[in-house]
């Protein structure tokens, strides 16, 4: 890691998105798992916003993408769990694509040497 | 789709969802605390910090439930109360508001709904785009022949037009396969006499050619219609009736087929039915009788035979024809055009090669345009006139809004500095101006109906036969839709942006009272501007009530020659009939015998037109010696100058004496002597007709004062009186001419009486006053003079209200102001006249842009004007001193109040 590297990054507009969809094709999980997943796995780079999570994730529902029911938790309360459905899995290959696409065009042209040291 | 399911249950279940909701973002925050407490938080920090990570909990709340809510329509429905709300609240603004909406949105709507039927609309068969009218052009006015139909016309692009065809011309026409899928022709027969069962009518009538129906794609409702085999010399006499007259005479479209009538005494079969919504291809006429061409042979024998047919020379077809697919009318004028002036060169050598006709190919969707011609330009006018008043309407309500929006300041300023957007509250004060509209729009529909109603009232003003009909189709509606969402916008929109474009911290702070002082001129620069266009619109509208008004008393104050009161006359076809020379003179003259015999009929004479209003017969008169000029002729029965009261300035009127057999005799009037005899001593003179009866010898036996016959905007024209029993002239219907004591109407009963005992086959027709005859005439100016009046009474009533209301609320305004001059000094005449002097200006402002303005557009109707310029200055003088005085009526008002403000009260205000 560099040493002027940003200890926090704002999330792109629409990436909650597809971020929420990856996280839940290692299982059904609660909202606040989702966050602390993202959270962690980002190695604190990415912090989700309460204020944000709850209405992407109840859009996603709105649009099939996501399917929710309530659950017992590991620590013995009801929660509400969201799985993905197959429109959502349809949704995250798509957005997985485009994606890296975006990104490998982004990279070409901030880091124009990188691509031929490879 | 699915999507909306989803959103759709989430609604249903709404409650439980809300609570649903609560408890995920319980357990959020419980995580979230029990993670914190891991950390080594204390469980109140814990739960703290937990609650300032999630935020404002209300907000994530509403912005998750927007996931599942329409937003858009949420939002409308909300302003959509509000607005309602606001209306109920302001109930005499509204009222007004949505009343002079109505009115202006109801006569836009009646008026639209007769351009529809006149101008828009398609002739209800198939495929009606690919119709095409024939007709030919020439660059001067020739016409030879008959038909009812299509009279000619100047082509504004300059020459004469014509839709007349000779049968041979037709017949070229008809040729075309490659063009033409069919060339089908018809001639208007007029009323017609016919009988079923012994009881007679009179039929509007129409000759068709054989390709007529098949043409047109005209399914019959029973029965077949005419067909090519129908249409020849040698077929039996066939006729189609309408729908209308099945069910009105056979009981129904079912039994008609099969039927025998007579039609002028002669016996044809019926053979079908047309559909109910047919008229035939010319929108003016609605005809009950449809007859093969060639009968005109039979019921016509005097002007038709077999050497019409053939001459090239002779008029009466009108042909119509249907293109063949891809064929458009250019392209079928460019391929006919050379064929038929190769084909016009030959028939009429004489002709000179520059006057030789060309053929004109156009498009025919909406059938013949006789009717669209005569009733374009009135009803463009009309509908400019109604969109004005429309507009004002809407100035007005903008007006209104504007200066209720000023009093909704410190609301607005409220929610925009609460961090409500300039776009939604923008919508909001829209929604409530497209409701008003809307609400307007809806009544104003209620205003249509009943305006249509009024208007053909109007128009038809008691004639039999009226066949405009307008109805309120989807078509109508869709434009009132249109209508009322445009104006809501259209007023809402202005106040809406200004009321949200001010800087809202002064109107915070500002007081509730008086504000702005000192610059309230360019405050309100927006109301005054519609200030202004109002008076400069009622203005144009006020001048063209005027003109119409002066046209209309010039029309009643013509010099008729006659008197036209208390006359009742009615028309009756004997011939039609059966009745046949010599026998008919006996008829018509016994008849009048009775009919004087009336007990307060004073004097009944005939003759064979009406004198005006039913046209006219005429042809080339000489007098012994002296080369022919053309003159008017109008056959009468015994005493008719005595019952028209036309004056008899030498010799004697024509009586009883001049029977068949007796020696002929004629009155003229001072007019024909004038021209045809100078200061020769006329009584004695011999006349010779050219037409009529060319071989007689006729002696003048009087002259009478000069009398108008046939148009009422003429002047009298040079006429020979001839006795109808001396043969004269062709004896078809007679006109009767009663004058009576008292109304002239209450002695129709005894006329139908004497005519049943006489011969019920003779039916009664245009049974009316002579006044009425002449009413009709002039109906376009009568309508225009009525409707007009109204329109203007209308505009000044509105810009009166938005006049009113706005110098009111000015002077609301400057309570404050007003107070302190009034405790400074200043007399109460003073204050009047200080609110006076802004109408007065405002006044002369809208004035000076107006007159210039309306005496420009005053020259579009100077064609509907009789012996004035559309600059008349009684017509002007008059309409600016009625707009002046009802502005300053307005305004006097608010003044008065202005002046009895107590300046102790309105300073305390402060």
């Amino acid at each position: 890691m560099n040493s002027n590297a940003p200890s926090r990054v704002e999330l792109l507009q629409g990436t909650l998105d597809l971020l929420i969809l990856r996280t839940l094709m290692a299982g059904p999980n609660h909202g606040h798992a989702i966050a602390k997943h993202i959270q962690r796995t980002s190695e604190d780079l990415l912090q989700v916003e309460t204020g944000s999570l709850y209405p992407a994730l109840h859009r996603l529902e709105a649009k099939g993408w996501i399917g929710a029911s309530w659950k017992v938790s590991d620590k013995g309360k009801r929660a509400r769990y969201y799985r993905l459905t197959a429109l959502g899995r349809k949704q995250l290959a798509s957005g997985q694509s485009w994606w890296q696409a975006f990104s490998r065009a982004m990279g070409l042209i901030l880091n124009p040497g990188d691509q031929e040291g490879q | 789709m699915t999507s909306f399911f989803r959103k759709l249950q989430w609604l249903m279940r709404r409650q439980g969802r809300e609570a649903e909701l609560q408890e995920e973002l319980q357990f959020h925050l419980d995580e979230e605390a029990g993670e914190r407490q891991a950390e080594g938080l204390a469980t109140e920090e814990a739960r703290r910090a937990a609650r300032r990570e999630l935020g404002n909990v209300a907000l994530v709340q509403e912005d998750t439930r927007a996931a599942w809510t329409w937003t858009f329509w949420e939002q409308l429905v909300q302003d959509m109360r509000y607005g309602l709300r606001t209306i109920a609240a302001n109930k005499t603004f509204s009222a007004m508001a949505i009343l002079s909406l109505a009115l202006g949105i109801g006569a836009n709507t009646a008026i639209f709904s007769f351009m529809d039927s006149i101008l828009l609309r398609a002739l209800p068969v198939p495929d009606p785009r690919s119709l095409a009218i024939l007709s030919w052009h020439t660059p001067r006015p020739e016409m030879h022949g008959s038909n009812r139909h299509d009279e000619d016309y100047d082509d504004p692009h300059g020459g004469y037009i014509g839709g007349i065809f000779s049968y041979p011309a037709f017949e070229l026409l008809r040729k075309n396969d490659a063009i033409f899928s069919t060339v089908f022709g018809y001639q208007g027969a007029g009323s017609l006499n016919v009988a079923f069962r012994g009881q007679a009518e009179l039929a509007s009538t129409e000759y068709v050619s054989g390709d007529y129906f098949r043409g047109l794609g005209t399914p019959p409702a029973a029965g077949r219609l005419i067909a090519p085999d129908d249409d020849r010399t040698s077929a039996q006499a066939t006729a189609v009736v309408s729908y209308a007259l099945s069910q009105r005479r056979f009981g129904g479209p079912e039994n008609a087929p099969g039927q025998s009538i007579l039609i002028n005494n002669l016996p044809f079969t019926v053979i079908g039915v047309t559909p109910p919504e047919f008229f035939g291809a010319d929108p003016d006429t609605h005809p009950d009788i449809y007859v093969p061409m060639h009968a005109n042979l039979l019921l016509q024998s005097r002007e038709y035979s077999a050497a019409t047919y053939l001459d090239p020379n002779y008029d009466f077809v009108v042909p119509m024809a249907r293109l063949r697919p891809g064929v458009t009318a250019m392209q079928a004028q460019a391929a006919l055009a050379g064929p038929f002036s190769e084909w016009a060169r030959t028939a009429d050598a004489k002709r000179r090669p520059e006057d030789v006709r060309t053929l004109v190919v156009r498009e025919g969707a909406g059938g013949l345009d006789g009717l669209r011609r005569t009733y374009s330009k009135p009803l463009y006018t009309l509908l400019t006139l109604v969109g004005l008043i429309l507009s004002l309407a809407c100035a007005n309500i903008a007006n209104l809004l504007l200066a209720r929006a000023a009093t909704r300041k410190r609301e607005i300023a409220l929610r925009l500095s609460l961090g409500a957007g300039r776009l939604r509250i923008i919508r909001q004060l829209l929604t409530e101006s497209v409701l008003l509209a809307v609400l307007g729009g809806a009544l104003g529909v209620a205003f249509a109906i009943w305006g249509i109603r009024f208007l053909t009232l109007l128009l038809a003003n008691g004639r039999e036969h009226f066949t405009l009909r307008a109805e309120l189709n989807w078509h109508v509606l869709a434009v009132v839709v249109g209508l009322s969402l445009v104006t809501g916008v259209l007023f809402g929109l202005a106040p809406a942006l200004q009321s949200t474009r001010l800087d809202f911290m002064p109107a915070l702070k500002e007081s509730r009272t008086g504000d702005a002082r000192g610059h309230g001129f360019r405050r309100f620069g927006l109301s005054r501007v519609l200030m202004v266009s109002q008076i400069a619109v009622t203005l144009l509208i006020l001048v063209a009530a005027g003109l119409f008004l002066r046209t209309l008393s010039n029309l009643e104050s013509i010099q008729l020659g006659f008197n036209r009161e208390n006359v009742l006359t009615f028309q009756l076809n004997a011939r039609q009939a059966g009745h046949n020379d010599p026998e008919i003179v006996a008829f018509y003259d016994d008849l009048r015998t009775q009919f004087s015999a009336i007990p307060g009929v004073r004097a009944a004479s005939l003759s064979n037109h009406a004198l005006i209003g039913m046209g006219t017969s005429g042809t080339m008169i000489g007098v012994a010696g002296a080369e022919p000029k053309s003159g008017s002729i109008l056959t009468i029965g015994a005493s008719f100058f005595t019952t028209m009261q036309i004056p008899m300035r030498l010799g004697r009127e024509i009586d009883e004496r001049d029977r068949l057999g007796s020696p002929m005799v004629a009155v003229v009037n001072e007019e024909f002597v004038r021209i045809s005899l100078a200061d020769r001593n006329p009584l004695g003179q011999r006349l010779e007709l050219w037409h009529g009866c060319p071989k007689c010898d006729i002696e003048i036996v009087g002259v009478s004062a000069n009398s108008l016959y046939g148009k009422l905007k003429g002047t009298p024209p040079p006429t020979v009186y001839l006795p109808f029993a001396q043969g004269g002239w062709p004896l078809q219907q007679m006109v009767y001419e009663l004058r009576t004591a008292g109304n002239p109407l209450r002695y129709i009963p005894a006329v139908r009486e004497i005519i049943r005992r006489a011969d019920d086959r003779v039916p009664l027709s245009e049974v009316k006053t002579q006044s009425a005859w002449i009413d009709q005439t002039i109906n376009q100016e009568i309508v225009f003079a009525r409707l007009c009046t109204a329109f203007a009474i209308l505009a000044l009533a509105i810009a009166s209200v938005g006049l009113y209301g706005t110098m009111s609320y000015t002077v609301a305004r400057r309570t404050g102001e007003i107070g302190i001059r009034m405790a400074l000094g200043a007399q109460r005449g003073r204050v009047v006249w200080m609110i006076l002097r802004e109408v007065f200006v405002l006044a002369a402002v809208g004035l000076a842009i107006s007159l210039p303005a309306t005496v420009v557009a005053s020259r579009v109707v100077e064609s509907f004007l009789f012996r004035m310029k559309p600059t008349d200055p009684l017509a002007l003088a008059g309409s600016v001193v009625t707009l002046v005085s009802a502005a300053l009526l307005a305004g006097y008002l608010p003044a008065r109040s202005a002046s009895r403000i107590d300046p102790m009260v309105a300073i305390r205000d402060e």
